[in-house]
């Protein structure tokens, strides 16, 4: 058969894709598990840093998870209710809009939701070092034990030092330099996570 | 495969013939991931290592290949690499996928990768062209990288994450943006440019250089 002709051209076309696509129907079955483990432990891992509990490794993170957190039955975004050193706490995943795309975050609360116990962020598409700094440490530490009973407020523009509000009583936490939209987003979504904990809280799913 | 012509191949795809600055190929990704030095190594050890199996897999196939959907056959050997490489970062190093999140996909973006397997590959054996593609990579590789360092070192003052700039530092914001890439880019290219021409320059006769006034 010639190398230009119609019926091989189309032959070939065929049997190359097939080979292609079935090698990368078997490497992702091949593979399926380990990425499904994965996923499960982001989102265990997720819940235990917004209760702030510590964990060195894959094993311990999945063994603290069934020890102390368990995900409330029909909720959807999923909720989670957990109870450390005596205390109930709710944590409840919560995605909203950022500048880009969306942001997904668990939060956690005391049922009242009158204190944040953590927040932890679970995906996000902004703008690599500007938005995406929401993802950094210093940022999400400022929420640990906020005080939250009329929902929390992030400081944008002059007002925000950009380097982490310190006072834990004042509803207020430091935006992000530079990424005044995604600071403001994140305050609303923030803001939704802690009505959804009362929510959850009242039995609602 | 003769060493003389696989060292031309290293130095034309690092210096004479690089694809960033003499090409001006990949330029997106140029913009795009050089804010931070981590994300700038793992995507172009991506780029590298895609256009090398690519033009390798391409050069094998190249008798069997019809003129007419050979432009076809290279997007889909690009793109089938590109995903192998986003399946293994997802089952294997999750926390490396997830921080690159959708420049995996980019990379089949980069224009580099076709153009190797358009310009090298259909008239080179495959070591050869394996070679040639992953050259081509390094070329972009210490392009970016150059460019990285100084972005991250006066954005964030720090490199690969460790601070390194004192604690009185004030990040220049403009260089974590896209548009510091187009200078930094732009003085890349110059100096490069101005360096082989000052190499060309030493060797050739006067009369060689006049035309260049004009």
């Amino acid at each position: 058969m010639k190398r230009d002709s119609i019926p091989y051209v189309v032959l070939f076309t065929f049997v190359v894709s097939a080979v292609f696509v079935t090698l990368l129907a078997l490497a992702n079955e091949g593979t399926k598990p380990l990425v499904e483990a994965n996923k499960a432990y982001t989102a265990q891992a997720a819940v235990l840093d917004a209760l702030g509990i510590p964990y060195a490794d894959k094993a311990e993170a999945q063994r603290l998870y069934a020890a102390s957190v368990t995900a409330i039955e029909g909720t959807n975004p999923r909720a989670y209710r957990a109870t450390l050193e005596g205390q109930d706490y709710i944590a409840v995943e919560q995605t909203g809009a950022g500048l880009w795309g969306a942001i997904t975050i668990v939060l956690a609360a005391d049922p009242a939701a009158g204190r944040i116990r953590g927040v932890q962020l679970v995906a996000q598409n902004e703008t690599p070092g500007l938005g995406g700094r929401i993802e950094e440490a210093w940022f999400l530490n400022q929420f640990r034990g906020e005080a939250a009973a009329d929902g929390i407020r992030i400081a944008v523009g002059a007002e925000s030092k950009g380097t982490g509000d310190r006072d834990s009583d004042n509803s207020l936490v430091d935006g992000v330099t530079g990424a005044s939209r995604t600071s403001s987003s994140f305050e609303v979504i923030v803001n939704e996570a802690l009505k959804r904990v009362r929510a959850v809280a009242g039995g609602a799913q | 495969m003769s060493q003389s012509k696989t060292m031309a191949i290293l130095k034309d795809n690092l210096w004479t013939n690089n694809p960033i600055f003499i090409q001006i190929l990949g330029i997106c990704s140029t913009l795009a991931v050089t804010n931070n030095l981590r994300n700038t190594a793992i995507m172009t050890i991506g780029v590298a290592l895609t256009t090398a199996f690519s033009s390798m897999t391409l050069s094998a196939m190249k008798e069997l290949i019809p003129r007419k959907v050979r432009m076809i056959v290279q997007v889909l050997v690009i793109s089938f690499y590109v995903i192998i490489i986003d399946i293994l970062l997802r089952a294997y190093l999750p926390d490396v996928s997830k921080q690159l999140g959708p420049y995996v996909g980019l990379i089949i973006t980069n224009c580099i990768i076709m153009g190797r397997a358009e310009a090298f590959a259909p008239a080179n054996p495959p070591l050869l062209s394996f070679w040639d593609g992953l050259t081509s990579g390094f070329g972009y590789m210490a392009v970016l990288m150059a460019i990285a360092f100084v972005r991250e070192l006066l954005g964030f003052g720090t490199l690969f994450g460790l601070r390194v700039m004192p604690e009185g530092f004030v990040p220049w914001t403009i260089m974590i943006m896209a548009p510091s890439a187009f200078f930094l880019v732009a003085l890349v290219m110059w100096w490069a440019k101005n360096m082989q021409a000052k190499g060309q320059a030493k060797p050739a006769a006067p009369s060689a250089a006049q035309p260049a006034k004009a």
